[in-house]
């Protein structure tokens, strides 16, 4: 049996119908499986506690340094893994170009508002689903942001932005020696993680839910 | 075990970073703010003909939106049978601690925050995962400056606004 969805609208439900659509026939995955990944990613981030404003926020006051050890220690292991994925064609690159003026500004806005709101866009939404009513009021402005930016992108983000130089790679800088780059690169930021002193900043509201064997703080 | 240990959470993510990197994956990296857009443009019923950006985010913008979907389900999944963290509320506790009691000041800078971080992420072309995790873990040299940028602002604003003083 077939079943006809009707994709063709502008309405709302139509419009969410079409974005399924796009992502089955995009070839980044099956439907199912990009949705399993965000699943992955939620409980992750959430089992975790990094989408804590204790911990986000926490970092930027320097009272807790358990986001940077878990960020250094992920990136570490994957550019190891991933580079020679790539190399053996198991993988792609996927480059951001660099733009001097929109990775500047953009940057500095993101850090600023990353240290107030306690949170950024991937871990947001896991506070939201724990009940965070406050990240949901800061979701809709992230919206109202996403619309400013959709209308003005033309005549000012865009020229704002600036220039592309090219979407470089460290290892691209040292020819003849990509693989020791690789290498290098990927077990320096591992002991970073490991060597970043452990400050952890406790949020008691949380924890006095949990039987006293399993508190972290203990 | 009612929270995984920071080491713990960088061995899994990383494996489910190669996993989506991976062709037998989704052979793309995990993003975490194009959505953003995609959703406003969606909830306010903008033309994709009309506007050029919302042409350019529409495949990534979809895939990330259902990924959100899935996260959405994930967080809420572990936060009720695991982590017991499932509450709702409207200032968090270290809020209270370093700036206010106040729910309308929390709120109101949360509004802001969340407005200028989806600009600043847009204008970057990234955010804590799709520059940070997905793009240094490329050796990006975009995705190093943008980390470098972001850790400096986010530690002098942490300095700056909050009363982090004899406490």
């Amino acid at each position: 049996m077939d079943i006809t969805v009707k994709t063709q609208g502008t309405d709302l439900i139509s419009r969410l119908a079409q974005m399924f659509e796009n992502v089955i026939h995009q070839g980044h995955g099956s439907l199912a499986l990009v949705f399993l990944i965000g699943i992955i990613f939620g409980g992750i981030i959430q089992y975790t506690r990094v989408d804590k404003f204790e911990k986000i926020a926490g970092f930027a006051m320097l009272k807790d340094t358990i986001v940077p050890k878990m960020l250094f220690l992920a990136v570490g292991l994957t550019s190891i893994g991933l580079y020679f994925m790539i190399e053996a064609g198991y993988a792609h690159y996927h480059i951001k170009p660099i733009i001097w003026q929109g990775l500047l500004v953009g940057g500095a806005l993101f850090g600023i508002s990353m240290a107030i709101f306690g949170k950024c866009p991937g871990t947001g939404p896991v506070s939201i689903a724990e009940g965070r009513i406050d990240v949901l009021v800061g979701a809709i402005g992230g919206l109202f942001g996403g619309l400013v930016f959709t209308l003005y992108y033309d005549d000012f983000f865009k020229p704002l932005m600036g220039e592309s130089l090219g979407k470089l790679t460290l290892p691209s800088f040292f020819p003849g020696h990509e693989h020791v780059v690789a290498l290098i690169f990927g077990v320096a930021v591992t002991l970073i993680a490991i060597v970043i002193p452990k400050i952890e900043l406790f949020d008691e509201a949380d924890l006095s839910q949990l039987p006293d064997d399993q508190r972290p703080d203990k | 075990m009612a929270r995984l240990p920071w080491w713990m959470g960088g061995i899994l993510m990383a494996g489910l970073l190669l996993m989506t990197f991976s062709v037998f994956g989704a052979d793309r990296p995990i993003g975490a703010s194009t959505y953003v857009p995609y959703f406003a443009d969606i909830i306010f019923d903008l033309d994709p003909e009309k506007y050029s950006y919302l042409k350019h985010i529409e495949n990534p913008g979809a895939w990330e939106g259902v990924m959100l979907l899935g996260a959405l389900v994930g967080g809420f999944i572990t936060s009720v049978f695991i982590t017991k963290s499932f509450r709702f509320s409207l200032v968090p506790s270290g809020w209270k601690k370093y700036k206010n009691d106040s729910v309308l000041s929390r709120l109101l800078w949360s509004f802001f925050a969340g407005f200028i971080m989806i600009i600043g992420a847009r204008l970057a072309g990234g955010c804590t995962s799709g520059h940070f995790m997905s793009g240094m873990s490329q050796m990006a040299i975009s995705s190093m400056i943008f980390g470098t940028v972001v850790m400096i602002a986010l530690i002098i604003t942490g300095k700056l606004f909050y009363n982090t003083k004899d406490k």
